[in-house]
């Protein structure tokens, strides 16, 4: 069995969980043998022995004796692969509890040590891994020391030793760091906001075509396979407004497969693209069948590993991520004029920052864009609702007391709870009916009284959202599923008096471990914008920039022409280099009657 | 009847109706309104003055059971939780009619309690798949998730609020009873878990005052929990003597009781009611308690669900119990 090692499933709060219902471990094919038995004298047992193996044998002793194996017959294994659950209604997600044999660092390691190390070998894959940058704000902030400022590690630093690590010690050709695809994943959600803002003004004169247009806004972020995994099985009512943007991390797929491999002479199967992720979602995400290529039988992302498995990968090999290598403080050095017919890291803009959220900067990108195309000037104000996961960001045309004409609302929503909310609000406002069908006639009757409801309100504060950056972790991606847990030094394992379970004795357990691990998330999420230069105006550890530089638009100075060249050159159509789609996946009726 | 004990178990209705088995009843807080929820999918309310009288049903359009159901305090809305995972909210509309006002969705599985808060501004739901739900009741019949709970390693069997204050309690098929409170800076979150059950705890029931937690269990006992700081608590009382699983517990005031704790109602799979009348010891705090009453094969032969004391004045003496059957009855604790 080859689970992997990082896959746990503590400390798990708001996180969304593995369900009861995944039915697919109870399948098992029954082979019938010649000697049939009368069907009701199935008289069979199912051992296990010290290897954890199962055998069926016979319940009277003389049949496994006649048998001349006393062992019985070996039973097959029952596995769950990452596109079971994908197909499955039973989880919400499962990436988190299941076998996932195709998506380890076991596999990234079996992968590397088979591949030919010859340029010349017809058979050898060029191998690519890329690094989300809240995987590199998670191990710095491993290294960094809290209480010395000299010993602070930032994520560039952590890249350039990885790069040094991936390329000397486990023979990966490249290694990039996945904001360059998340600039384009950013650029192509600003257009798809655009253009389903114009089908949602044009909705009145289309007649016909009006429920779809009804659809279109509020967009959904779509970064994030936790919540898209949970809309598709739980709220298919939500598909219409998630934006079909693939993820910087399929973007990244796409560019390094088509894009990248045309420059390297080589085909999509000719690569292995291994990218390294927050989150256990992100493997689910990379073996959906829309990110499969059928053609060359190859995925855009061969395997996903997290954080904590690439921390795994540099522990089995003996690497000190602490240790500094040369140049590792250098400035980037994009070549100028790079050269036409390759691509490599210097090709690419490296830790590009995007100002806004440490989960990808969504909503800052379309406020930004908001700002940038209106006549007016506008005014930001924030308001958070009711945790620091949940704020609404409205833009105002000027006036006293921010009582200008509301020309935007957006909101950031992180964490399963607060994801319910805007499922609901979304679900109200528009109409769509919200949750599993299991409801009938009784959901038809709340639906057409909400809408009844509605109608009547059409007062400035209740205008609906135009968009909501969605993240179905609490605190984001910088707390995502699949990064480092906080060091044992931050969990407290007393409660503040220093007290450890008085009530024990009584039976009583008094808990106070929850949310240890809350002061690391903040660490890393300020860690993750050390990058930025204190004149960007971003400040990490509030997550957004301030209201002025805010509506200034984007810092990012990424060359057009390099992104020009991407399109261009890149075979393909925008629509499917880019975007996506989702379907919902019906749920089954539970087989079991429960009767209590 | 036990001849020994001093009071005697009357029936003083018997409401049959449902077409399948009873799951639950709920005393309206405010009005003369008695209902009762079944596998049948509906629920029915029955009015009292001199008698109970049949007043409606409510198909609530629950495509599976309706496992339980709760009034909020103001008595003007009705919850019913469905093993179609969803909580349906009731108000009965100009006219006659119940309608569902709004629908709580989020649960995977079964849902298999619900309830109000003392205040009536937050209600708790919980379900198989572990999880137990807060949620904020606004204005307009909206609702707004605060919580999602996964504390529970197995399914969820009930949720009981505290009488005055904001302390949710869980029991569940693991065998424990959870507390909950929330963190003003945070969310809600699980302060303390009591552990002693053998088997499922299936019921939860706080004294009228709270500073009690009774428990009924498929361990066939019913354990009472005291209340030694915010959220401390300490087994004080074993109830032993159930011949099955207790499914049901309820702590009423009782009428025309002197000091005390109250009294204490039990039922559960063996057929049998049961009243215990405590009594709090002031010098060692622990909880004397005597049965009062019982009553064997108060459904016939059919386990019993669900028994609920009357909390409205001048009823405290009225019991009323939901069987397989699919009857409910009212009964009356009288003096002998």
């Amino acid at each position: 069995m080859t689970f992997s090692g990082a896959l746990t499933l503590t400390d798990l709060n708001d996180f969304i969980g593995p369900s009861q219902t995944c039915i697919k471990p109870v399948e098992q094919t029954n082979f019938i043998s010649g000697a049939e038995k009368d069907a009701g004298a199935a008289a069979t047992e199912i051992r296990v022995d010290s290897s954890g193996s199962y055998y069926e044998v016979s319940a009277d002793g003389l049949s496994s004796l006649r048998n001349n194996s006393s062992s019985g017959t070996k039973l097959e294994q029952a596995e769950v692969n990452l596109n079971d659950c994908l197909a499955c209604s039973g989880c919400i997600t499962s990436a988190e509890s299941v076998l996932i044999t195709l998506q380890s660092h076991i596999e990234v390691l079996k992968v590397l040590e088979s591949n030919p190390s010859s340029e010349f070998c017809d058979s050898r894959k060029t191998p690519v891994i890329s690094i989300a940058p809240q995987s590199l704000a998670s191990l710095a902030a491993s290294l960094s020391d809290s209480s010395s400022t000299h010993l602070r590690v930032s994520p560039r630093q952590v890249l350039r030793r990885l790069r040094r690590f991936c390329k000397d010690v486990l023979g990966f050709a490249y290694v990039f760091d996945t904001t360059f695809a998340r600039h384009l994943a950013l650029r192509e959600h600003v257009t798809e906001f655009v253009e389903r803002q114009e089908k949602h003004r044009n909705k009145n004169s289309m007649g016909d075509g009006h429920e779809t247009a009804d659809r279109c806004l509020p967009m959904l972020a779509s970064a994030c396979p936790g919540w898209i995994c949970y809309a598709e099985k739980a709220h298919s009512e939500m598909l219409p407004f998630i934006a079909q943007t693939k993820s910087p991390q399929q973007i990244m797929g796409t560019l390094v497969k088509n894009w990248m491999g045309s420059k390297w002479g080589k085909l999509p199967h000719e690569i292995y693209h291994v990218s390294v992720m927050p989150c256990y979602d992100k493997k689910l995400e990379a073996s959906r069948s829309d990110f499969y290529n059928e053609v060359y039988s190859t995925r855009d992302v061969d395997c996903v590993i997290t954080t904590g498995e690439l921390e795994l990968i540099l522990r089995e090999k003996g690497w000190d991520l602490s240790k500094s290598i040369s140049g590792e403080l250098d400035m980037p050095s994009v070549s100028l004029v790079p050269d036409p017919n390759n691509v490599s890291e210097d090709t690419l803009p490296e830790l590009i920052n995007h100002p806004g959220s440490s989960s990808g900067s969504y909503l800052q990108e379309i406020i930004s864009h908001v700002v940038k195309t209106s006549e007016m000037p506008l005014v930001l104000s924030v308001r958070q609702m009711r945790n620091s996961d949940y704020e609404e960001y409205i833009l105002r045309t000027e006036a006293v007391d921010n009582t200008g004409q509301v020309i935007f609302k957006g909101a950031k929503c992180y964490g399963f709870r607060n994801l319910q909310n805007v499922v609901r609000k979304v679900g109200k406002e528009k109409g769509v009916h919200v949750g599993t069908g299991a409801t009938g006639r009784l959901g038809d009757v709340a639906t057409s009284r909400r809408i009844k409801r509605g109608a009547g309100s059409n007062d400035a504060k209740e205008r609906p959202y135009d968009y909501v950056e969605v993240m179905a972790c609490p605190g984001g991606c910088v707390n995502g599923g699949g990064q480092l847990k906080a060091p044992s030094t931050i969990i407290k394992d007393t409660d503040d008096e220093g007290y450890t379970r008085s009530w024990s004795d009584a039976g009583v357990e008094i808990q106070n471990a929850r949310w240890g691990s809350k002061e690391w998330t903040r660490k890393v999420e300020e860690v993750y914008w050390e990058e930025s230069s204190p004149s960007e105006g971003t400040n990490g550890a509030l997550g957004w920039a301030p209201v002025e530089t805010r509506c200034t638009g984007p810092v990012v100075n990424v060359p057009d022409e390099l992104i020009k060249r991407v399109l261009l050159e890149a075979n393909d159509v925008a629509r499917n280099l880019f975007r996506t789609q989702y379907r919902a996946i019906e749920n089954e009726v539970v087989g079991l009657a429960v009767k209590w | 009847m036990s001849a020994d004990l001093p009071n005697d178990i009357v029936l003083i209705a018997e409401l049959p109706g449902h077409e399948d088995r009873a799951w639950h009843v709920a005393w309206n807080p405010t009005k003369p309104i008695l209902a009762s929820c079944s596998s049948d999918k509906t629920v029915r309310l029955y009015g009292y003055a001199d008698k109970f009288t049949f007043l409606t049903s409510i198909p609530t359009g629950h495509t599976k059971t309706v496992r339980a159901i709760a009034w909020a305090p103001s008595g003007n809305t009705l919850a019913t939780a469905s093993f179609d995972s969803n909580v349906g909210i009731w108000e009965r509309e100009d006219g006659d009619e119940w309608e569902c006002v709004s629908l709580l969705e989020g649960h995977e599985t079964e849902c298999k309690s619900v309830g109000y808060s003392s205040t009536g501004t937050l209600l708790a739901s919980c379900s198989r798949d572990k999880s137990v739900w807060v949620w904020e009741v606004q204005p307009d019949a909206d609702f707004e998730c605060l919580g999602v709970i996964m504390e529970h390693s197995q399914d969820v069997k009930c949720v009981a609020w505290h009488p005055t204050e904001e302390i949710l309690a869980s029991g569940s098929y693991d065998d424990t009873i959870k507390l909950y409170v929330d963190d003003p800076e945070d969310d809600w979150f699980c302060c303390t878990t009591l552990t002693g059950h053998k088997s499922t705890v299936w019921a939860l029931a706080w004294s009228p005052e709270g500073q009690y937690l009774a428990s009924g269990s498929d361990d066939k006992t019913v354990r009472v929990w005291k209340r030694t700081g915010k959220v401390e608590f300490k087994q004080v009382l074993v109830l032993e003597g159930h011949e099955r699983p207790v499914y049901s517990v309820s702590w009423g005031k009782g009428k025309g009781v002197g000091v005390g704790a109250g009294r204490l109602a039990s039922a559960g799979s063996d057929g049998i009611i049961r009243v215990w009348e405590l009594v709090e010891k002031s010098d060692d705090g622990l909880l004397e308690h005597r049965m009062i009453a019982k009553l064997e094969y108060a459904h016939d032969v059919y386990d019993l669900n669900a028994i609920v004391w009357c909390p409205r004045a001048g009823f405290e003496d009225m019991l009323a119990t939901a069987g397989d059957d699919g009857v409910c009855k009212v009964w009356r604790i009288t003096p002998r």
